[in-house]
């Protein structure tokens, strides 16, 4: 479950229709909405409706405040919440925690990726100029790239694939530079494609000698394809070939042969899907629901030199995430990020991965709602699961301090506190036990966990 | 009766042209006839139109293609954001990154050249320098432009420079040390300083080699440029063609390479000019 | 003491290194001889005996091997403006007009001047030439002709002391050569500009020079001997031939470069050969007009 699931269910016993105003029955409305929400207790989710509500207030008018009535429905609502919570209180409270900004003028990498959502849509959809920033998104070839150009300082922030700053301050594929991550972006959001001549190879037992693509040597991809096809008796190292192929290229190599699937981001799987090119074999969710894909990473001396541009920046971040983290919104999400300036995709394809309901290639339409999802908070226990299959596949060799290496990097901390300060809640804990494919993860003991697996270099 | 060869070769090429695009659309549609399997049309609103009936997306035909080229041509300039921008743009960009690596690679090459041609010990010295340097891939210095430079536009404007720099070195110092004898000697026999020999005796004398050796490296330059932006991305017609093949959009990718052909044959119609402007008949 | 000529060759020798370890070769050497104020000199040889290798070293764009060249006294070292020298190749600059070529000269010559003064310095010899008309011409456009007059025009506008040639119309077609000839003789007998041409051209030797050295055959190539002209000075080519001593000096001539200049070893070891002092010959019919000018030393 995440931080956003949706607040408003008790609202409906106040008048007809939904409680969003924007389905005919309440049942439409939870058709699109998480279901989860309804389990918990009255007076908690009347806690949650109104420091969403306020949150939204935040964004001030035009898309957003829009998005708010729609989403909370008639002034009624407002009224209500203003009898439980000063929102005026609430606004100088959030105003006070910025100082004047060091820089307005950044410039922040993306992949076209919809893992990027949060980074993009707060261009558009103006999260960046409401706390008072003057963002350039600028979309970039590949993983390597983005990397390159942020080390050397060209983009002041950028969106990578969230083992990468762990990668990085470990000096794993680059020089050791301390980076940090104050925010994952977008939890699931990644398929295994396969090319369509491979239709009756639904199973990884049979893909001895197959050619994958991987974003990236250090990427939540690379491990999670390595632990599926190993899960299946396959060495990842030997019995299938994985190579780093930036997103953008994946379909074209697809469809040139050059590869036979591939774990990817989203829209590309379903780009393939819409090209008749592939068909989309797992999603990630499947393998582990709720894991990190990409993040949204700053060198620890851009956090440092620059605190209060960091803390502007980080808070349009988490705003766009929480917006895009919510059902209703991700029609009006995909419609603003398939422009050509962004992700440069069919409107449908975007739509398809952001709503859930989409074309699995093979002829059927699949609904998973949560197949992509969005939540900030950089859980540590995630971060040490990702070192523990870096040691497990020989990215990282002898001692690892786990726990202390997920904290400098993870800064869940920080990510808490704004999201604190959005009138979010995050988790009591920056650890916990993930369940990745049937197994449990106890953080606690990573080194146990890496022994544990028959197939590793390690 | 036609009697013009102009008009008789205009007609030629024509009549070729029209048998391409025929050829084109011909082989693009004949595959993609029948439909394969009828699927949901629920299925079908959420993929593309080959895709609904069981096909890859085919290639472009010559229709698709004129109509992105027009919509192309008749806004070429718009820039819709950092990631959104019209050809004319992205062209631009190219063509001013690969003026920057060659005035500067010219800047470098003539006055060396100069010294090389005159100067046989400059040329022993610096010869096996050369010799190693000049067959070099040009991209080949990408990694080591970026790692040091740090800057992905100043390293492909290097990347421009340095393939740029040696057809115009060699063909400068061959220019200068083949200047004929009875030139300096006139020179010579008029008592002319050596600052004024080169500048009015040698570099006119050599001027027409050294254009040569300009019109070789523009060539390679707009021929590396197109690499080197696919491999930096950001802006430029090169990086345009990459993105585009990555979205699959081959009506782009052959327009652009349309774009890509016509501007190289500006550049080098433009150097021709200058070349005949310098160039005399003994 | 007589005054000294204005050009004075003595000793002068040029080898050049064997190439690749192979025996030097001595193309010239001991030449001796003088060249007086307004005279003009011929020198005769067959190719090979080093004639455009001297011509360089009175140039200034050579260096001799042994020996020097006195010019007014100072020893030639490098080239000078008061040294003229047309080409054999026309060497005019082709990238440049007519008036261009000739403005490079006068500009090195005079500095100092301004545009139009040059350009009005430059139309002078234009028309001295008769190239009148074709200023903006490129040497492409002219004949073979008009581009040699070309080289005349630019080695007269540095208006230098002494006009080294070097067969300036061998390339050229008779009647050209004939026209050409002529004016250079108009121009030369006018200025009383002292004069040192090469060529292999009897009848031009006999035309324009006062005095013509002959050379022998290369490599040790000599000066065999000095012969004087013994035709009026207002001789044409128009008149020459009807001249009675003009078959004498032709034959003499014609005798040196079909006979005499491959065996002349013979005749310096048979005779008291001193090539400080080459024998001087004044082949006529008649008796000898007076010299025109002061005899050698």
């Amino acid at each position: 479950m995440t931080a956003f699931d949706d607040p408003f269910n008790p609202e409906i016993r106040l008048g007809g229709g939904c409680s969003c105003g924007a389905h005919t029955t309440q049942a439409a409305h939870d058709a699109e909405t998480d279901p989860i929400a309804g389990s918990s207790d009255v007076e908690t989710l009347m806690a949650r409706s109104v420091e969403i509500a306020v949150m939204k207030e935040m964004f001030g008018p035009d898309v957003n405040r829009r998005a708010f009535l729609r989403t909370v429905g008639a002034g009624t609502a407002l009224a209500a919440i203003s009898q439980f919570f000063p929102l005026a209180a609430a606004k100088e409270a959030f105003a006070q925690t910025m100082g004047p900004i060091e820089k307005t003028k950044l410039q922040i990498g993306f992949i076209p990726i919809t893992c990027a959502t949060p980074i993009i849509m707060a261009h558009p959809m103006g999260f960046y100029a409401k706390n008072g920033l003057d963002v350039e998104v600028v979309r970039t070839a590949g993983w390597a790239v983005i990397r390159d150009k942020t080390l050397n300082k060209e983009y002041d922030a950028a969106h990578f694939l969230s083992p990468m700053p762990l990668a990085i301050t470990m000096g794993a594929g680059s020089n050791p530079v301390p980076y940090t991550m104050p925010a994952v972006e977008n939890i699931n959001g990644q398929a295994i494609t396969l090319s369509v001549k491979h239709k009756d190879k639904n199973d990884p037992k049979m893909w001895k000698g197959l050619k994958f693509g991987v974003p990236f040597d250090y990427s939540m991809h690379n491990y999670l394809l390595r632990y599926y096809v190993a899960e299946a008796g396959l060495d990842p190292d030997t019995d299938i070939q994985i190579r780093a192929v930036p997103p953008p290229e994946m379909v074209a190599n697809l469809r040139a042969d050059n590869i036979d699937g591939f774990l990817g981001p989203d829209p590309f799987n379903q780009r393939a899907v819409y090209d008749g090119v592939g068909y989309i074999h797992i999603l990630s969710k499947q393998l582990w629901d709720g894991h990190p894909c990409c993040a949204f990473a700053a060198s620890k001396e851009f956090v440092t030199s620059m605190p209060n541009t960091y803390q502007a920046l980080l808070k349009s971040i988490i705003q766009a995430t929480a917006y895009a983290a919510k059902a209703e919104n991700r029609k009006e999400v995909a419609e603003a990020i398939s422009a050509q300036n962004y992700l440069n995709q069919p409107v449908t394809v975007v739509e398809q991965v952001l709503t859930g309901t989409y074309a699995d290639g093979l002829g059927n339409v699949k609904t998973d709602p949560k197949r992509i999802d969005f939540d900030p908070f950089p859980y540590q226990s995630m971060a040490i699961w990702i070192l523990t299959q870096m040691k497990r596949w020989g990215q990282i060799k002898g001692d690892v301090n786990y726990k202390q290496i997920a904290e400098q990097v993870f800064l869940a901390t920080d990510a808490a506190k704004l999201m604190k300060e959005a009138g979010l809640t995050p988790p009591a804990s920056a650890m916990r036990n993930h369940t990745i494919m049937g197994k449990v993860f106890d953080p606690t003991k990573p080194e146990e966990y890496v022994n544990s697996f028959k197939i590793k270099r390690a | 009766m036609l009697t013009s060869l102009h008009a008789r070769g205009a007609l030629l090429s024509i009549a070729i042209f029209v048998v391409f695009i025929g050829i084109w659309h011909i082989a693009v549609t004949a595959g993609g006839g029948p439909a394969g399997l009828a699927v949901d049309p629920e299925y079908a609103k959420l993929v593309g139109a080959a895709a609904a009936v069981g096909q890859k997306t085919p290639f472009p035909t010559p229709g698709e293609v004129g109509l992105k080229l027009w919509s192309q041509i008749s806004d070429p300039f718009y820039v819709r954001g950092t990631n959104d921008m019209g050809i004319g743009i992205q062209l631009g960009y190219s063509i001013l990154r690969v003026l920057m690596g060659f005035l500067l690679a010219a800047a470098v090459a003539i006055p060396l050249g100069f010294l090389i041609g005159m100067s046989p010990v400059f040329y022993r010295a610096l010869d096996p320098f050369i010799q190693v340097l000049k067959p070099i891939s040009p991209l080949a210095w990408m990694p080591l432009a970026l790692y040091t430079i740090k800057d992905s536009q100043v390293s492909s404007i290097f990347v421009i420079f340095i393939c740029s720099v040696w057809p115009m070195l060699i063909n400068t110092a061959f220019g200068v040390s083949a200047v004929r004898r009875e030139w300096i000697n006139v020179a010579k026999t008029l008592e002319v300083g050596t600052i004024r020999t080169a500048l009015h005796v040698i570099l006119p004398a050599a001027a027409p080699t050294i254009m040569t050796g300009m019109r070789i490296s523009i060539g390679i330059a707009w021929l590396v440029i197109v690499a080197a932006e696919m491999l930096v991305g950001g802006t430029g017609i090169g990086y345009f063609v990459w993105n585009e093949w990555n979205n699959l959009s081959l009506s782009s990718v052959i327009t652009a390479i349309l774009f890509i052909g016509l501007v190289g044959m500006v550049l080098d119609l433009m150097l021709a000019y200058a070349a005949k402007l310098v160039s005399y008949v003994e | 003491m007589a005054s000294r000529p204005t050009i004075t060759v003595e000793g002068l020798g040029k080898t050049f290194p064997g190439a690749r370890g192979g025996s030097a070769t001595t193309v010239f050497s001991d030449i001796y001889f003088g060249v007086e104020e307004g005279e003009f000199v011929c020198l005769i040889g067959h190719s090979g005996c080093g004639k455009t290798t001297l011509l360089n070293i009175l140039a200034g764009l050579d260096k001799p091997t042994a020996g020097g060249v006195i010019v007014e006294g100072a020893e030639v070292i490098g080239p000078s403006l008061d040294r003229a020298v047309i080409f054999q190749g026309h060497a005019l600059m082709p990238w440049l007009t007519v008036m261009g070529n000739i403005a490079f000269a006068a500009r090195s010559r005079y500095p100092g001047k301004t545009k139009a003064e040059i350009a009005a310095h430059c139309q002078k010899y234009i028309d001295l030439v008769h190239l009148t008309g074709s200023e903006q011409k490129k040497p492409s456009e002219l004949s073979g002709g008009m581009k040699q007059r070309v080289g005349i025009a630019r080695a007269f506008a540095v208006e230098p002391r002494i006009l080294l040639m070097d067969e300036p119309f061998s390339a050229l077609d008779a009647l050209t050569r004939g026209s050409l000839q002529d004016e250079l003789t108009t121009i030369c007998r006018e200025t009383h500009q002292t004069s040192f041409m090469i060529t292999h051209d009897i009848d031009e030797a006999i035309l324009l020079a006062d005095k013509i050295i002959l050379m022998t055959n290369g490599p040790e190539a000599k000066v065999c001997e000095i012969v004087i002209n013994t035709l009026p000075s207002d001789r044409t080519r128009a008149d020459l031939h009807h001249h009675a001593n003009y078959y004498p000096i032709r034959n003499h001539l014609l005798e040196f470069l079909v006979n005499r200049s491959k065996h002349f070893k013979d005749e310096i070891s048979a005779a008291t050969y001193d090539p400080r002092r080459p024998p001087m010959t004044r082949p006529a019919a008649v008796p000898v007009p007076p010299p025109r000018v002061a005899a050698t030393p």
